[in-house]
């Protein structure tokens, strides 16, 4: 561990006028020792020497006063201390949140988000004992320890080098200790991880047990492990505990070896009392600074950790980046493979549904180009990333439908029921330069996880105007698929939007989402509705509307929820989650609505209620894009995209 | 320097606050278990009291050699000295290190009666009286909790201890050579002590007040962005959001810099009084210097003077510690609070504790309408005696099953008035009442009368399960969570429990496994399930929970106790009956690990995996809670086709829980909840 980490300073500029002013605070009581040590020394072989009490009033009042200002420094060192450590917490949580929206939800996922949020809100406060115990003896070792074995030489030369050889040997005896112990201790640490976490599974899993009746037997196992671990743990301490004896035996060994040295030099006359006194009284300051930096060492090591975990995050790179990397991989051979063989994999157009046919290139002609060796996963997931058509009854082409213009009647679409959209005002002129009727194009989609291809050159199209329903066994990249729309998975490939390339950077503008996870806030039913329109300026008429069409209608919008949308049922917060993408769809105008595992939580009137919604929005002339395998939605949708064959993943 | 605590898994607090309101738990009992007794307790704090008290003795002596030198005595005078001196400091630093030894053995020791103690609490309740840590971070806080009990011993009471028998120790050493400035002593220790702690609590508590609403929000501001990430960046509500985080930070940061003058009171009342005792002692000291002008009663020599006036200084250092004490004593209050409250004394009357059997019997049910049943619990012959020979002998009472069911298809009634709404079997006529139901439950089910007089119902070949108007309660909630559930499970019976989501199909499993206690009639082969031992009734009914607990091992370890005689045969060959064949080939085989919390595989994977271990150990009658809840939905149906038809191939009753329907030629009766408002 380092002392004192050098990107603190730089991330957080308010460490840096602390460390000023703690070295201040730290000379003044280095200033305060010493005077309190000699004035003290003097006053005491003053009196031996017969002063009465009154010529030495001076005196004692001048150590009175030392003892109130060195009180004050103690509390001015602990108020600056606070300080900058609610300082440089709030600096560093103002980056790393700054950071973590930038990385994204894709580089989230691969953390546990508790963690996460740990460290940017009380893991942090780590940081509190490492300013207000470790940093100040760190600072007062630096600056008084050398002022005080000066004055010492200065005036007893013997005691200077005792002392001066005696400093050394601290943390010289630390590092020996230290090194040899290190490694035991990790493995101590581990065995204690392991410890905690083996009785976090017992009592999380006691109901499991008490069902096969195996819970008595469990008393006898953790009385053995842990005192296992006890005994394995106490064989390390007698050694690492060694570098505490160390220091408090060089500490007190030296005060031991100054006073006798002193003692016994004074009865030759060589000293005077005064300075034998003076000499006595600075030896264990001299230490102390540097035995407290031992002792605070835990609390530094858990603030350095915390804040490690920061700059961590703060260095990490970004998933625009890496995309640019792994994408050019991957486009460098589909390319060619795109050139030659169009069409593997995919059936085109929904429209001209006859596509079947001529989809089923022969899989030889795609092994022939592959450039990586064996990749029997991605084979057989391209070979079945087929579309088949269902329902084509329903399909009764895009934009048949006459759109129901100018009902612009706020307050009232409630009454009208599901139906009847109130438009919002102003969409028409500032949204309509999107086109709502574009197809949605995705050609030679690959997504990689480690080494595996979640979503080997996947080409689908969506048309504007149906329910598109995406099927497939779980794991086989549906939600995966909606990620890379998303622009939260980094991919290979290319997404277009009437003919235009989407962008992973883009607003999303163009697409309304709803994800497995309802993923409320704390906020009226409303304000989660509207998210993303301030606060005070959503439109209630289009949330009414929004909860009606997504099957929440019985739901107040002015209902207060908790964390994380508390308060709703599993169901109710999903209907809410597929409200809030029903509501941009028609704020923002966006071409794409797509849902992932909307109904899931539903019954069956609710999930019907969920359909007509749907087929509005389609009707309306967007993309709707709906994961699911629930029966209703397959028998409601205009085409199916069934993804992945595997079954049991 | 050692880290010497229990881990500490970093987690968000924002429950600090909600958790730790004060109330009327009472923290003696988790305290007396965290402090170790006074036996294990004494070889720590005797070292620690001699390190303590040979640092104090270090200076005095010290002090006392130099002014003595200073008269130039013969050096013979001073030996004693010298040699007092060294053996201070050796001893020190020896007790020192011998004390931390100790005093860590003592606490490890003591952990290991926190965690059996804790569990021994633990296990009656587990897992509806539980339901505090039923959240995954919840039950981490909990464990991390009683790890940081064993701060008690070691940060609170050992240091304190220690100072206060030093201090009552160098009172005394100093009244021997000056009674006024041991009293000066004594009262600027007192003194130091009440006004350090007294202001520090009052600042604490200000500030927990002031900062804790505040640090609860802004933790909870952070969760919330963290989580929703991808939500509010779909939403382009990421920007507004962080600028909330950022005013929350602020306001934190803002009420943290106005409260900062508050810190470092204490510490600075203790260096002040450290100080202040030197000087007044001086002042005491001064005139009663032995000069020969005065004659005062009492006198001191110049070594004495300045012992008396060094000695303050180092208890004072000794004292020292009593911030950090406090400090660690208001964590360990609060994890012992949290302890006290997730893990309660005593059961509550919802759940069934394992003798209640004579309990009920003897005082709380003196008015039960049907026999109390035999007085030995349980009929040595009746529970998983005849559980292998299902055979022929079966038939009779399956047929017999299945008269009884003839007219349960058709009676699905669903939202009928809560006493009623399920109503499977035939009721007799009258029983219709308000409070009779549960005397005439027995009436209900002639058969089951009939089958106590003759005993066929312990029929040897099979276990019936009959539940008649139960009602289960979850411990602490005002009302039933569900009510009139009567339903009945012979050797084969497939009975699938309908309902909405919140009807309360988990609670009838729960109370199914004794884990909640249930009013109504609940008889396993005519015997009311309060007298069966509960477990040998969870011999014969077992449950397969909703959200199974995987245990951090092997999937081998993970199956194997469910029956730990199976091979690994037996083992491959149960979880390719729940369709996990391939996967456990992929996987590498039965070594493969879970992970902590089953992290290494997916939800509808765990539940399989807990599938195949109900079907290991060979409940007779399995309850089935939700299986297909996390798998695609040809998978979901493949399974409980399977599990279905196994369990009709060894005439196994299954009940089975699901929301979604299940096919009606795999079910023997659908038994529907209605909806709670």
């Amino acid at each position: 561990m380092r002392p004192l980490d050098p990107r603190l300073l730089t991330h957080a500029t308010a460490a840096r006028s602390f460390l000023a002013l703690g070295a201040v605070l730290g000379l003044a009581q280095t200033v305060t020792i010493v005077a309190f040590c000699w004035l003290l020394s003097s006053v005491i072989s003053s009196a031996i020497d017969g002063q009465p009490l009154g010529r030495l009033a001076q005196q004692v009042g001048a150590l009175a006063a030392v003892v109130i200002v060195r009180s004050v420094l103690i509390w001015l060192v602990e108020v600056t201390a606070t300080r900058g450590a609610a300082r440089v917490k709030s600096q560093l949580r103002t980056l790393v949140l700054s950071r973590v929206g930038e990385l994204g939800p894709d580089w989230l996922a691969g953390r546990r988000s508790v963690r996460v949020t740990t460290v940017i809100s009380t893991g942090l406060d780590a940081l509190d004992d490492y300013f207000g115990r470790y940093l100040p003896q760190l600072l007062l070792t630096v600056i008084a320890t050398p002022i005080l074995v000066a004055a010492m030489f200065w005036l007893d030369v013997p005691s200077g080098v005792t002392v001066i050889i005696a400093l050394p040997l601290i943390p010289i005896f630390m590092m020996l200790i230290g090194w040899r112990t290190q490694a035991v201790q990790q493995r101590s640490w581990e065995s204690l991880q392991t410890l905690s976490t083996a009785f976090l599974d017992l009592v999380g899993g006691l109901s499991t047990l008490k069902i096969f009746g195996r819970e008595r037997r469990q008393f006898d196992r953790v009385r053995r492990v842990t005192d296992d671990y006890r005994v394995e743990t106490m064989r390390v301490l007698r050694v690492t505990f060694l570098s505490g004896f160390a220091l408090e035996l060089a500490a007190s060994l030296s005060v031991a070896l100054v006073a006798v040295s002193v003692g016994l030099r004074m009865l030759d006359g060589q000293l005077s009392l005064a300075v034998g006194l003076f000499v006595l009284l600075l030896a264990p300051e001299a230490f102390a600074p540097l035995r407290q930096v031992g002792a605070q060492f835990h609390a530094a090591a858990d603030g350095v950790a915390a804040a490690e975990e920061v700059f961590q995050i703060l260095e990490e790179q970004p998933a625009a980046q890496q995309r640019d990397a792994s994408a050019s991989l991957v486009e460098e051979s589909e390319v060619r493979e795109l050139s030659r063989n169009r069409g593997v994999g995919l059936v085109p157009r929904v429209e001209g549904s006859d596509g079947g046919g001529s989809s089923r290139n022969p899989l030889q002609s795609v092994r022939g180009f592959e450039t990586v060796a064996a990749r029997p996963l991605s084979q057989r997931k391209g070979a079945s990333s087929r579309v088949e058509v269902r329902g084509s009854s329903r399909n009764r082409g895009v934009g048949s439908f006459p759109r129901v213009e100018g009902s612009e009647v706020r307050g009232s679409s409630r009454n009208r029921g599901v139906g009847v959209f109130p438009r919002v005002e102003g969409s028409d002129g500032g949204g309509s330069s999107r086109n709502p009727r574009a197809l949605l194009r995705v050609e030679q989609l690959t997504v990689t996880r480690g080494t595996h291809r979640v979503l080997d050159r996947l080409n689908a199209e969506f048309a504007p105007g149906q329910i598109t329903v995406v099927s497939g066994p779980s794991g086989c990249g549906k939600s995966t698929l909606i990620g890379a729309l998303l622009g939260f998975t980094p991919y290979g490939g290319r997404i277009t939007l009437a003919g235009h390339e989407i962008t992973p950077t883009d607003d999303r503008a163009w697409l309304s989402w709803a994800g497995q996870r309802p993923g409320l806030m704390t906020g009226t039913v409303a304000e989660n509705v509207a998210l993303g329109d301030p606060a005070d300026e959503f439109d209630s008429a289009l949330v009414a509307w929004s909860l009606e069409a997504a099957a929440a209608g019985e739901l107040d919008g002015s209902e207060m929820l908790g964390v994380n949308g508390a308060g709703l049922s599993g169901g109710q917060a999903q209907r809410v989650a597929v409200a809030r993408a029903l509501y941009r769809s028609q704020r923002h105008d966006c071409a794409v609505v797509a849902l992932d595992e909307p109904s899931s939580a539903l019954d069956a009137d609710a999930e019907q209620k969920l359909i007509h919604g749907l087929r509005l929005l389609a009707d309306q002339g967007r993309t709707v894009i709906v994961v699911s395998h629930r029966p209703a939605l397959l028998d409601a949708a205009d085409t199916e995209l069934r993804m992945g064959e595997r079954a049991y993943v | 320097m050692s880290r010497t605590e229990l881990p500490r898994t970093e987690l968000p607090r924002a429950d600090d606050s909600g958790a730790d309101v004060p109330g009327a738990v009472d923290l003696r009992p988790v305290l007396r278990l965290a402090q170790p007794g006074f036996r294990r307790f004494l070889p720590g704090l005797l070292a620690g009291v001699l390190s303590a008290g040979f640092g104090v003795g270090l200076l005095a002596v010290s002090a006392w050699l130099i002014t003595r030198a200073a008269e130039m005595p013969p050096i013979l005078y001073l030996s004693m000295a010298v040699v007092g001196v060294r053996a201070f400091a050796l001893g020190r630093a020896v007790f020192r290190y011998l004390e931390r030894l100790a005093s860590h053995d003592a606490a490890f020791r003591q952990l290991t009666d926190v965690r059996l103690g804790l569990l021994a609490r633990m296990m009656p309740l587990a897992p509806a009286g539980l339901t505090r840590t039923r959240r995954g971070d919840l039950l981490t806080r909990l464990v991390r909790d009683v790890d940081d009990l064993q701060d008690l011993p070691l940060r609170v009471v050992q240091p304190v201890v220690t100072a206060v028998i030093v201090a009552v120790l160098a009172v005394a050493g100093v009244a021997l050579l000056h009674p006024m400035a041991a009293a000066c002593l004594a009262a600027g220790l007192v003194l130091a002590a009440l006004l350090g702690t007294g202001s520090a609590s009052i600042l604490a508590a200000v500030s927990e007040r002031r900062l804790a609403p505040l640090r609860g929000e802004l933790t909870e501001e952070v969760l919330e962005t963290v989580q929703n990430l991808d939500v509010l960046s779909a939403f382009g509500a990421l920007g507004g959001r962080l600028d909330r985080v950022r005013d929350a930070d602020a306001r934190l940061r803002r009420a943290t810099l106005g409260r900062s003058l508050g810190m470092g009171v204490q510490a600075a009342i203790v260096a002040l009084f450290a100080g202040l005792v030197t000087v007044a002692t001086l002042v005491i000291g001064i005139p009663a210097l032995d000069t020969g002008a005065t004659a005062q009663s009492w006198t001191l020599t110049g070594p004495a003077l300045a012992v008396i006036v060094l000695v303050p200084m180092a208890v004072f250092e000794v004292f020292a510690v009593m911030p950090a004490a406090l400090g660690a004593w208001r964590q360990v209050r609060s994890s012992a609070r949290r302890v006290a409250t997730a893990v309660p004394t005593g059961v509550p009357a919802e759940i069934p504790s394992e003798y209640s059997a004579e309990r009920d019997t003897d005082e709380s049910q003196p008015a039960q309408g049907f026999e109390t049943g035999p007085t030995s619990p349980v009929p040595n012959d009746a529970p998983a005696s005849g559980g292998r020979a299902r055979g022929s002998a079966a038939r009779p009472l399956s047929q017999r099953k299945g008269e009884g069911f003839s007219r349960v298809e058709g009676a699905e009634v669903r939202g009928s008035s809560r006493n009623r709404g399920v109503e499977v079997f035939p009721r007799v006529e009258g029983a219709d009442e308000e409070g009779s139901s549960r005397n005439r439950g027995v009436e209900v089910f002639p058969r089951v009368e009939g089958s106590d007089e003759g005993g066929s119902s312990r029929n040897p070949t099979g276990h019936v399960l009959e539940l008649a108007d139960v009602a289960v309660r979850w411990p602490g909630a005002g009302s039933d969570a569900v009510s009139g559930v009567s339903l009945r499970l012979a050797p084969g019976d497939r009975v699938h429990l309908a309902g909405p989501s919140g009807s309360g199909k988990s609670t009838v499993a729960m109370a199914l496994v004794r884990f909640l206690e249930y009013t109504g009639s609940y008889r396993l082969d005519g015997i009311e399930a309060r007298e069966w031992p509960h477990d040998r009734l969870r011999k014969v009914v077992g449950l397969c929970q909703q959200d199974p607990w995987l245990f951090d091992e092997s999937i081998r370890q993970n199956l194997l106790f469910a029956r730990d005689t199976a091979t690994d045969d037996d083992l491959i060959e149960v979880l390719e009956r729940v369709g996990l064949g391939e996967w456990l080939a992929e996987r590498g085989g039965l070594e493969a690990r879970v992970g902590e919390r089953g992290a290494l595989v997916s939800g509808g994977q765990a539940q399989r995996i807990a599938l195949a271990r109900a079907l290991l150990a060979d409940f007779e009658i399995l309850v089935i809670d939700e299986p297909t809840a996390n798998v695609d939905r040809e998978t979901g149906e493949r399974l409980i086709r399977d599990i279905l038809t196994a369990a009709a191939d060894d005439a196994r009753a299954v009940l089975l829980i699901s929301h979604t329907p299940v096919p009606s030629d795999l079910v023997t009766a659908r038994v529907t909840l209605p909806a709670r408002g």
